[in-house]
C-alpha cells in the first residue's frame, strides 16, 4: 500500500508549518534572554518599534492590554515579568513586514537584567544523593515514592547487592521542520493554525495560558514536519496570536534551526542509583533512585519522574522493591516529552544492570532475562495485572539470532540485548466520524499527519479491516478543532491503538446501520469496484447509492460517530508513599540484539548488525512496523552513541546545530533486520499494539551490553561516546 | 544575516572588489561551508561576498610529481583523481576525511586553509608534506610556507588584499593521514595525524590537527623516528613523544586526557601505514 501523502510530499507540494502564508502576513522573530537566570530590571523595545519594517512589538506589560480577560494564568505567563528563567527564554516578540526586519529588530531590544546564580549540575544541588532528601530543598519540583515487600530483609538475606550508578544526557527531538504557526484573531477568535501533535492540547494550552474560553480558540494542525514528541504542547503560538492581536493582521513565526535547539523542550539529564540483592539465581529485590533534570519546569509537574521511575523496574517480576524519585528545578528550558519519554534512558539502565548482574553471575544474560521476564497474568510493580505479552517470545527469538551471528562473525565482535517495554496510550481518548458515499469513505477526525504514518496509513488500515474496504476507496479527511471531533494526540504510540478504535467503533455503527436497512445480519461488508462502493452479503449484493437516503445522497453520506475513551485503569495505591504515579495502559515489549565491535585503543564502537523483535500484537500493515522500527532504531543508535545537549556552566546550550549535535548518519546505520512477534494481542484495534514509541526503547541498551560483551567493561553513562568508551577501558 | 553578492569574472575584477570593500564587511566566498556557518553564528559579520566561483582556479595540475591545487577546485574533483591516491596517500585520506561527499562538492583547499581551523584535517597533512601556498595580490604574486601561513583560529598570513590562488606540494611522499571522531561521519576531528617521510636521506615528518590554536609538527616525535623502516621502539618513542608534546587542550569535542591518548595511538597507525605505503612502491625487495 503506498501512503496517500507521499506524492505531494515527494512533490513539494506539501504545506508544513513553515509553509503557510497569507495575504498581508507579518513576520514575527523572538527577543530571547541573554541569561540563563536573573532578574528583569527594564525591556526597553523603543528602539525595536522605530526599526524598519516593524508593525508592533509586545512584552510583558502590553499582554494584559490585548487579551479580552485581562492577564493569563499567573502561574504561566507568556512573558517572563521578574524573573528569567532561562538561557534564550523568549522576553519579547516582534511583527514586521519581512523576516530580515523582525529579526534585525531583535538585536536592538534593550533588555537590562541583574544575573542570578544559575543551577545547572542535578547532582551538586542535591547534596544528599544517593540517600533521600533531609532537609526541604527548593530546587525539587517533584518527589514520588513508592515500595512494596521487605526490601532491608531481601537485602539482608541476598547472597550479595549489585549496586550501579548510571547517568544518561539530554537529546534532542530533531525534527526536521522546526516549530512554525501563523496566527490570526478576528473579532472573539483566535485561531493559529500551526505544526502540532495535538491540536486539541495546543487549545487546551491556549485556552487556559491565555485566559480564553475553549470556544474563542480554533486550531489547525498543518502538516507536521516531525514531531517525535516536541510538538505536544503549545509552543510558539501564544506569541504568533499576541503579536496578531496587536497588529491586526495575521502572523506568521518560525522558529530558526538554532532556535529549535535553544528553545525546544527536550529529555534532560537523569542519574540514577539502582541496587539489586541476588539470591540463588535471582534478584530478590531492587533499590533505585532517580534524580531527574527538569529544567526550569513548573512546580508539580510530576509527569516525568512519576510515570517513568517504575521503568527502571524494567519487564521483569520484582515484587520487593522500592523506588524514589526527584524533579529538580535548572536554569535549563523545561523538560519535555522525546519519543518515549526518558524510556531509552532508563531502559538502559535497567537492562545495563540486568546484563551486569547475569555476567556476574556468570550466567547467560538471555537466560537470565528470561527467568525474570514479564508473562500474561504477571503483574507490575504497581500491582496491574499484565495481559498478552510477547517479549518471552522476542527473546527466544533473540537467543537464537545470537548463536546463528556468533556463528559467523569475527571473534572480537560483541553481541548485547536490550529488552524494552512501553505502554501503548490506550487511555487517552478520541473520537472519529465516518462518512460513506457511493464512492467514498471519509475519515473526519482531529490530528495531522506527523510523518509516522498513523493517521494517513493506521486508520485507513483500521477502516479496511473493519469493512472490507480497500484503501483506494478510503479518504482521511483533516480540519480543525472547531469542526473536527476531540481527540488527544498523535502521541504515546496511541494513535492507532485508540483513535483507530474509535474509527472501528464507528464502522461497526456503519456495519450495523446497513444490516438493518438491508435486513441482513452479522456479515456485511463493503466492496469497491474502483468507481463505486456496495454493500454485500449473503443474498445481498447492492450499490451503496440504493441504500442511502436523498438527504443522506446529498448531505455528505451515511454518518456514524466512534468514541473510544479507554476504560479508567487502577493500580496499588497502597504501594504509593508520596507522588503521583500513573497506570500502565497496555504492555507492548520490544527486544534488540546489536554486534558491534570496539577499537580497543580508541573506545570507537561500531555496530555492524541490528535484529529488533517487536511485539506488535497484530501487524495491520507490515511496511509501516518495518518503517517505524528501523527509524526508531535509527533514532536510538543516535541516542547511544552519539547525541548529547552540552550546557555550558553559564547555562547555554553550546552545540546548538546538527554538526555538534551528531544525529546517526546513514553510512553509521548498520543493516536492521525487522521481526515482528504476532499471537500476543493488545488493546488496539483487531489487537494491535503500538508501534511508534518502542522502536527506540531497547537500542542504548542493546548497543551498551554488546560492548560489555565485546570488551568487558561496561559504560555507565549514555552516549557511549568514544571517550566514555575509552574510560571504561582505562585507557586514560 | 543578510548580504549581498559579487561574483568576479576574473581575477582582476576580483581584486578590484577586495580592494574596495571595507575590512570587517567585505568576505571572500568560495565553497562556503565554513563562512556561511561562521555567518550564521556571528563569528563573521560580513555583509558583502565576493564569490571566488568564476576565477580560473578551479582545478590541479602535476608538474612531474609536483601538485599545484587551485584553490577554489572542489575537494571531490581532487579526490577523484587516481594519481592522488597513488603519489599523496596522506592528502587522499585527509580529504576523504573532510565532512560528505556532498560537502566535498563544494568545499575548497582555499577554503579550508583560509578558515585555518585548529581542527581541520587538511592542514596536517599540507605541514607534512611541506606544502607552499601561492598567494596574489595587485602588488604580485608571493609564497609562503604552510608553516609561516597558518596562524591561528580564522588567523592568516594573508594580506587584505590577497588571494590564496593555490597551494603547490613539492614532492610525492610517501604519507598517511588518520583520525578520530565522536561520530565516524561527517564530523570534525578530535585529534588528526599527519605523517611523511620525506626524500632521501629520509627524514619523518610528523604532524597534528586538534591542538591550540593551530595544528602543528612536533619535531619531538620527528626526532624519535630515526630509520626509515622504523623499529617498533621507534615507533612507540614517537607516540610518546606526540602525547607529552602536543598543545592540546580541552574542548566540546574532547578532553585534553583523551586527545593525548588518542594520539599516541593515531601516531602508531599513521607510521605503520606510511612504512607499509613505502614498502609497497619499493617493490618486493624494499628500500634501505
Ligand atoms: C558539516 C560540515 C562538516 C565539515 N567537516 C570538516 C572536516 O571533516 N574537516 C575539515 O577540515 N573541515 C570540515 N568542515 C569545514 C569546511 O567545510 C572546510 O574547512 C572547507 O574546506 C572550507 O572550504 P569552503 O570552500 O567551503 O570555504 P568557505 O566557507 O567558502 O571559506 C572559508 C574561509 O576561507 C576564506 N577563503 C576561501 N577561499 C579563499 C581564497 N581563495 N583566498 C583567500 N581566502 C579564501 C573565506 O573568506 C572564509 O573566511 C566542515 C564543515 C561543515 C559545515
Amino acid at each position: 500500500m503506498i501512503r496517500s501523502d507521499l506524492a505531494a510530499k515527494l512533490a513539494g507540494r506539501t504545506t508544513f508549518g513553515a509553509d503557510l502564508d497569507r495575504p498581508g502576513m507579518l513576520w514575527a522573530a523572538l527577543v530571547l534572554s541573554p541569561v540563563a537566570h536573573g532578574r528583569i530590571r527594564r525591556v526597553d523595545l523603543s528602539k525595536v518599534r522605530k526599526a524598519p519594517g516593524v508593525v508592533v512589538a509586545i512584552t510583558a506589560p502590553d499582554v494584559e492590554k490585548l487579551l479580552p480577560k485581562g492577564s493569563g494564568d499567573p502561574e504561566r505567563p507568556v512573558f517572563p515579568t521578574r524573573e528569567v528563567l532561562y538561557r534564550h527564554q523568549p522576553i519579547a516578540a516582534i511583527a514586521a513586514r519581512t523576516l530580515s526586519e523582525a529579526r534585525a529588530a531583535a538585536l536592538l531590544a534593550e533588555v537590562d537584567i541583574d544575573p542570578l546564580p544559575i543551577v545547572d549540575d542535578i547532582e551538586t544541588v542535591f547534596p544528599e544523593w544517593p540517600e533521600p532528601s533531609k532537609k526541604p530543598n527548593s530546587a525539587v519540583v517533584a518527589h514520588v515514592h513508592a515500595r512494596h515487600g521487605d526490601l532491608e530483609a531481601a537485602f539482608r538475606e541476598a547472597e550479595f547487592v549489585h549496586s550501579e550508578t548510571y547517568r544518561t544526557a539530554g537529546v534532542h527531538q530533531v525534527a526536521l521542520e522546526t516549530h512554525a504557526c501563523l496566527a490570526e484573531v478576528e473579532g472573539a477568535i483566535w485561531r493559529v493554525t500551526t505544526s502540532t501533535q495535538s491540536p486539541f492540547s495546543v487549545r487546551e494550552d491556549l485556552s487556559s495560558q491565555l485566559g480564553l474560553p475553549e470556544s474563542a480558540v480554533v486550531v489547525e494542525g498543518s502538516w507536521v514536519g516531525g514531531g517525535f514528541g516536541g510538538k505536544t504542547s503549545a509552543l510558539l503560538e501564544p506569541f504568533a496570536l499576541l503579536l496578531a492581536a496587536a497588529a491586526g493582521a495575521p502572523v506568521r513565526l518560525a522558529l530558526s534551526y538554532r532556535e529549535e535547539f535553544l528553545l525546544g523542550r527536550t529529555t534532560l539529564p537523569c542519574v540514577v542509583r539502582i541496587e539489586s540483592s541476588v539470591a540463588k539465581g535471582r534478584v530478590t529485590g531492587r533499590r533505585v533512585r532517580m534524580l531527574l533534570d527538569c529544567g526550569s519546569t513548573m512546580p508539580s509537574r510530576d509527569f516525568a519522574t512519576g510515570y517513568a521511575i517504575t521503568f527502571l523496574l524494567g519487564p521483569y517480576n520484582v515484587d520487593t522493591f522500592e523506588v524514589e524519585g526527584y524533579g529538580l528545578r535548572t536554569n535549563k528550558p523545561p523538560f519535555g516529552p522525546h519519543r518515549a519519554p526518558l524510556i531509552p534512558q532508563l531502559t538502559f539502565v535497567i537492562d545495563s544492570h540486568m546484563d551486569s548482574i547475569a555476567r556476574r553471575l556468570s550466567v547467560d544474560p538471555i537466560a537470565f532475562r528470561r527467568a525474570h521476564v514479564w508473562h500474561e497474568g504477571d503483574s507490575t510493580a504497581l500491582g496491574q495485572r499484565i495481559g498478552p505479552s510477547g517479549i518471552d517470545s522476542a527473546l527466544e527469538r533473540a537467543e537464537k539470532t545470537v548463536l546463528r551471528w556468533r556463528g559467523n562473525a569475527p571473534r572480537e565482535h560483541g553481541f548485547g540485548i536490550g529488552v524494552g517495554y512501553w505502554s501503548t496510550g490506550v487511555s487517552a481518548g478520541g473520537e472519529a466520524r465516518l462518512r460513506l458515499t457511493p464512492q467514498e469513505l471519509v475519515i473526519e477526525q482531529g490530528e495531522r499527519e506527523i510523518g509516522s504514518g498513523s493517521v494517513v496509513r493506521g486508520l485507513v488500515a483500521v477502516a479496511e479491516r473493519s469493512l472490507g474496504l480497500p484503501a483506494s476507496a478510503i479518504r482521511v479527511a483533516y480540519s480543525d478543532t472547531a469542526s473536527a471531533p476531540f481527540d488527544s494526540g498523535v502521541f504515546g504510540s496511541r494513535t492507532v491503538g485508540a483513535l483507530g478504535q474509535a474509527v472501528q467503533k464507528a464502522s461497526e455503527e456503519l456495519v450495523r446501520e446497513l444490516e438493518a436497512r438491508t435486513g441482513t445480519k452479522g456479515s456485511l461488508r463493503l466492496e469497491f469496484d474502483g468507481r463505486s462502493i456496495r454493500a454485500v452479503a449473503s443474498g445481498l449484493r447492492r450499490p451503496i447509492a440504493e441504500l442511502l437516503t436523498p438527504e443522506e445522497l446529498n448531505e455528505g453520506g451515511l454518518k456514524a460517530h466512534g468514541k473510544f475513551y479507554g476504560p479508567p485503569m487502577k493500580f496499588d495505591e497502597s504501594r504509593v508513599v508520596a507522588g503521583s504515579f500513573y497506570p500502565v495502559a497496555d504492555v507492548v515489549g520490544a527486544v534488540h540484539l546489536a554486534e558491534v565491535s570496539v577499537d580497543r585503543e580508541t573506545g570507537a564502537v561500531k555496530v555492524h548488525r541490528y535484529a529488533a523483535f517487536h511485539d506488535v500484537g497484530v501487524a495491520l500493515d507490515m511496511a509501516m512496523v518495518r518503517a517505524q522500527v528501523e527509524g526508531g532504531v535509527v533514532m536510538g543508535l543516535g541516542t547511544a552513541l552519539t547525541e548529547e545537549s552540552l550546557w555550558s556552566s553559564e547555562g547555554s546550550l553550546r552545540n546548538p546545530g546538527l554538526l555538534d549535535y551528531r544525529l546517526p548518519r546513514l553510512n553509521d546505520v548498520p543493516p536492521i533486520e525487522v521481526y515482528p512477534v504476532e499471537g500476543f494481542p493488545g488493546a488496539g484495534p483487531f489487537g494491535a499494539k503500538g508501534v511508534g514509541e518502542p522502536p527506540i526503547i531497547p537500542v542504548p541498551a542493546a548497543v551498551a551490553n554488546a560492548v560489555a560483551d565485546a570488551t568487558g567493561a561496561r559504560v555507565f553513562e549514555l552516549p557511549l561516546s568514544p571517550e566514555r568508551v575509552a574510560r571504561a577501558l582505562k585507557l586514560l | 544575516m543578510p548580504f549581498s553578492l559579487s561574483t568576479p569574472k576574473d581575477p582582476a575584477e576580483a581584486f578590484r572588489l577586495l580592494v574596495a570593500g571595507r575590512p570587517g564587511e567585505t568576505a571572500l566566498l568560495a565553497g562556503g561551508t565554513a563562512l556561511l556557518r561562521d555567518l550564521d553564528e556571528g563569528q563573521n559579520h560580513a555583509t558583502h561576498l565576493i564569490s571566488l566561483r568564476k576565477l580560473p582556479w578551479n582545478r590541479h595540475a602535476w608538474k612531474g610529481e609536483a601538485l599545484e591545487i587551485g584553490s577554489t577546485e572542489p575537494l571531490r574533483t581532487l579526490e577523484n583523481d587516481p594519481l592522488v591516491r597513488a603519489r599523496l596517500p596522506g592528502l587522499h585520506q585527509a580529504i576523504e576525511a573532510v565532512g560528505s561527499v556532498a560537502l566535498r562538492h563544494r568545499a575548497t583547499l582555499g577554503g579550508n586553509l583560509g578558515r585555518a581551523s585548529p581542527a581541520s584535517d587538511l592542514i596536517p597533512v599540507l605541514l607534512a608534506l611541506e606544502a607552499l601556498v601561492n598567494l596574489r595580490s595587485p602588488r604580485g604574486q608571493r609564497v609562503v610556507d604552510i608553516e609561516q601561513f597558518i596562524i591561528s583560529s580564522r588567523q592568516t598570513a594573508r594580506e587584505p588584499d590577497e588571494l590564496i590562488e593555490s597551494v603547490s606540494i613539492p614532492r610525492a611522499l610517501p604519507s598517511a593521514y588518520v583520525w578520530q571522531r565522536v561520530r565516524p561521519s561527517n564530523d570534525i576531528s578530535q585529534v588528526g595525524v599527519a605523517v611523511a617521510l620525506g626524500p632521501p636521506p629520509g627524514r619523518w615528518r610528523v604532524a597534528l590537527g586538534g591542538v591550540s590554536p593551530r595544528p602543528v609538527r612536533l619535531p619531538e616525535a620527528e626526532e624519535a623516528l630515526v630509520s626509515r623502516r622504523p623499529s617498533e621502539a621507534e615507533v612507540e618513542l614517537a607516540a610518546q613523544a606526540a602525547a607529552r608534546h602536543a598543545p592540546f587542550v580541552t574542548d566540546r569535542r574532547a578532553t585534553e586526557g583523551y586527545r593525548r591518548r588518542l594520539v599516541t595511538t593515531l601516531v602508531r597507525r599513521a607510521v605503520r601505514s606510511t612504512a607499509e605505503h613505502r614498502a609497497r612502491r619499493a617493490g618486493p625487495k624494499g628500500g634501505r
